[in-house]
């Protein structure tokens, strides 16, 4: 099975996925800009039984205008977002955020999603991509 | 708080601001250093690229974002991440750089884009 690995940049906190994602998504809100300090964010999910995590992490709970709760685990040495989930896993997955992959190149996005927040010099191109506002 | 314009607003997709912004490129914009004032508590980490150049990132210790950072090629001005702004919007960048590592599903756009390898 195809075996994929994140990790932060000074390398001690990492994620170790089998199988393939089960959603690759990108993100325009500006929560996840916030997040990523980029002008939207990446990332691909798998069911949380085929990630394997390592390392020491710090975490911080965001709470969305909607009520759902994310919890991002981030490396306390460098700062870099390793993996999060939401509402403590209800949904038994956990996001990996694209640029934590140490080869990111496998990723297609099947959503693009707060199109309304998307910047205006910014386009997400691919036949596979549902864009929602 | 930075005033006034910023003197370089640009994105890069090399692999190191992908890691960093978790993203699959990264955006920023830099201002002189006398334009920048910071508040709060951060943490450093320091990244010595291959030519030897040292930037240092300024990242808060409770949530992990990067604020602020500085040094690279650029050591007389301050770099903040372009999500990091309460107001993230320009209406157009200056630079696109290390486009060979662009992910293909990624379009920048704008006339006046200088576009680099």
């Amino acid at each position: 099975m195809t075996s994929r690995t994140a990790s932060c940049r000074c390398g001690q906190l990492k994620a170790n996925v089998t199988g393939e994602p089960v959603r690759m998504s990108v993100c325009h809100c500006l929560n996840c800009q916030k997040r990523s300090g980029s002008a939207f964010a990446a990332q691909a999910r798998w069911p949380a039984d085929q990630v394997v995590i390592e390392g020491r992490s710090s975490s911080f709970e965001l709470i969305s205008d909607s009520g759902n709760r994310a919890r991002f685990y981030f490396c306390p040495e460098c700062g870099s977002d390793v993996l999060y989930d939401n509402n403590d896993g209800a949904d038994g997955q956990i996001a990996i955020p694209l640029g934590a992959f140490d080869d990111p190149y496998f990723f297609e996005p099947q959503f693009s999603v707060w199109e309304q927040r998307k910047h205006g010099w910014l386009e997400i191109e691919s036949e596979a991509v549902e864009h929602f506002d | 708080m930075a005033e006034g314009d910023p003197v370089r607003v640009s994105v890069c997709h090399c692999l190191a601001c992908q890691k960093r912004t978790g993203s699959a490129l990264s955006a920023q914009a830099r201002w002189e250093a006398e334009c920048v004032k910071v508040e709060g508590n951060s943490s450093q980490w320091v990244r010595t690229a291959d030519s030897g150049q040292q930037t240092t990132y300024n990242f808060c210790p409770v949530c992990g974002s990067t604020v602020y950072y500085g040094g690279g090629n650029f050591p007389e001005l301050v770099a903040i991440p372009l999500g990091a702004l309460d107001d993230p919007y320009f209406e157009c960048i200056d630079y696109s750089v290390w486009e060979r590592r662009k992910h293909r599903w990624i379009e920048i756009l704008g006339e006046s884009i200088e576009h680099r390898d």
